[in-house]
């Protein structure tokens, strides 16, 4: 906000100096310009630098594959750039494990990729954990493919 | 509120008493209707009409046992007040029953009822049992139950699973936003009423062995907790205060004043006992890896759990301070979810095997003896009847919703518990005071 009124600041006394007899008439809001994206915008952009907002996992592992590093390298670039988001890791699990178990083991897919955020520079103070356990499943079926799916842990932009 | 006519369930009965050799053959009870020395007084509520009804309520109790087979009650089965205690035994024998249960309910001063139910052996002509209550009319559904209890354990000498409650978790809504809300119901299904409001997502209710209080896991806090309510008061509490982890699978210890319960730090989890009313927690395990589900055994000196610390999940047991760790299970697949059996004899579990689902099982408590209950399914969360006869558990359908579910240690079919909406995570309490 500061930012903006900085910048109109500036563009109304250019216009001053370069047409002094319009100084003096009645002023005129500038038209809105988001300086500032929201965070919806930020997610969109998040997702689209990073490449996804969600690595996945083996049946009850929570050991990071190739493909989820790369993400969260991308993931870690664009969060580094930006220190005043606030981010949430969800650690999820899929629906053939146990109960009690999903929470345990979701929970160390969450805190595993906070760690490798963590060693790829992103301060930790920006990043917290929370597990799903199974009770958040993205894909119905028992098929290998759903169950692959629900294996994940997800990136969320708090704000 | 079991769902199946008692014509199928004789039939069901019939199928698994007969292929098991060693199992005892289901045993004849008569249950003629209660009588009443108080006969002119007729309506709702009035001793006659809750006569007749108990005497209902109690044949369809044990119509939902593997040992007891009822007959009646029927109207024409009327005997006077003094038979209670003095039935016609030969009029029972010549009907095949091996026991019958005789009762009356008495009208009182105060507006109450006094209901007295005795149980006898017709072939030795002897009294095995008798209970009696005083209760307000609204009430005789209990006093009913309680006579079931008494029948029950005449025959099989196992605590009767009639007047208990189960808790479990009542699930509405799109699988990626279910509401969840624990409710309590009678063993029989009736009752139902809600603990938590649905705004929050809640897990695993676990009750006190009478049912006083209810320890569950709820997301109130922004993650998964074990909180405490006292289901007189409505008072609600968290277990542990301020813990920087999720704390989970919440278990009452027989006694009912301490709680085993799983702590998550970083990719740890481990297990820990409790207070219920409050104090430090004091940690039991300390290995690597999840160890979780945590159950008392019935005199509170070991600890059945859950452990993935060589490699996946397999059940263990450890004394209640922590000592004497050893795994019992080595079957192939995973071993989940272990509970202890309220006669010490078997642990139930989950077994999950790769490609043929995840079934419910039992063991006996040194490892050996097991066989599984459940056939191709995903079934998770046993839970034991009172009488250790008899496990409930949740199965989930194709489409991925849960719904509950018994099985009894001798075998055959589960049937379905009815419940008003998809459910999970049963919890079946022991007798209630």
């Amino acid at each position: 906000m500061r930012r903006a009124l900085f910048l109109f600041a500036l563009v109304s006394s250019a216009a001053s100096a370069q047409f002094p007899g319009l100084s003096r008439r009645p002023s005129v809001p500038p038209p809105p310009v988001p300086l500032l994206m929201g965070i919806d915008g930020l997610r969109a952009e998040f997702v689209a630098q990073s490449g996804s907002d969600k690595v996945f996992f083996g049946g009850d592992s929570a050991v990071l594959t190739a493909p989820a590093r790369a993400t969260l390298a991308a993931q870690a670039q664009w969060l580094r750039r930006h220190p005043e988001i606030i981010v949430r890791i969800e650690g999820h699990a899929d629906a053939s494990d146990t109960r009690d178990h999903a929470l345990a083991v979701a929970a160390r897919r969450a805190e595993e990729v906070r760690d490798y955020l963590v060693l790829l520079g992103v301060p930790a103070a920006q990043l917290s954990t929370v597990s799903w356990g199974k009770e958040r499943i993205a894909v119905i079926g028992a098929s290998q493919d759903a169950l692959a799916l629900n294996r994940r842990a997800v990136t969320v932009l708090v704000r | 509120m079991i769902a199946r006519s008692a014509s199928l369930v004789s039939v069901a009965l019939a199928l698994f008493a007969a292929p098991a050799a060693a199992q005892q053959a289901a045993a004849v009870i008569a249950i003629p209707p209660l009588t009443t020395p108080d006969e002119k007084a007729t309506g709702a509520g009035s001793p006659a009409a809750v006569a007749w009804q108990a005497s209902q309520l109690i044949a369809s109790d044990l119509r939902t046992t593997a040992e007891l087979v009822p007959v009646g009650p029927d109207q024409k089965d009327y005997y006077s007040y003094p038979e209670v205690t003095a039935p016609t035994f030969s009029r029972w024998r010549a009907k095949g029953a091996k026991f019958v249960l005789a009762g009356f309910v008495r009208s009182r001063p105060d507006g109450r009822l006094t209901v007295g139910c005795y149980v006898y052996d017709t072939l030795k002509g002897t009294e095995l049992g008798r209970t009696g209550f005083v209760v307000a009319p609204e009430d005789w559904r209990r006093a009913a139950h309680k006579c079931s209890g008494i029948a029950y354990t005449a025959a099989t000498g196992a605590p009767g699973i009639f007047d208990t409650r189960i808790a479990y978790v009542a699930e509405s809504g799109p699988p990626s936003a279910r509401v969840k809300r624990i409710a309590i119901m009678d063993g029989d299904g009736n009752n139902q009423s809600f603990v938590t409001a649905g705004d929050t997502i809640v897990l695993t209710p676990r009750l006190s062995p009478k049912a006083e209080n209810l320890a569950f896991v709820s997301y109130v806090d922004g993650q998964a907790n074990v909180r405490i309510v006292n289901l007189t008061s409505n008072e609600q509490r968290p277990l542990v205060a301020g813990s920087g982890g999720m704390s989970f699978a919440p278990r009452f210890a027989p006694d009912g004043r301490r709680i085993v319960f799983s702590m998550q730090a970083g990719a740890n989890t481990d297990i820990y006992v409790a207070d219920s009313s409050g104090g430090p927690a004091q940690r039991l395990t300390a290995a690597p890896g999840i160890d979780t589900d945590p159950s008392f055994s019935p005199d509170g000196s070991r600890i059945a759990f859950e452990s993935d610390r060589s490699g996946n999940q397999q059940i263990y047991t450890m004394a209640a301070d922590g000592t004497q760790q050893r795994r019992i299970s080595f079957g192939g697949g995973w071993y989940a979810a272990p509970v202890w059996s309220p006669d010490g004899e078997w642990i139930a579990f989950a077994r999950r095997i790769p490609g043929a689902g995840s079934r419910i099982g039992v063991m006996k408590p040194d490892g050996s003896g097991e066989k599984l209950l459940t056939d191709d399914a995903l079934d998770e969360g046993p839970s034991w009847a009172a009488s250790g006869h008899e496990l409930i558990f949740q199965r989930a359908g194709p489409d991925g919703r849960p719904a509950l579910y018994r099985v009894t240690l001798a075998g055959g079919d589960a049937r379905k518990v009815v419940t008003p909406q998809d459910a999970s995570d049963p919890d079946w309490s022991g007798v209630v005071d």
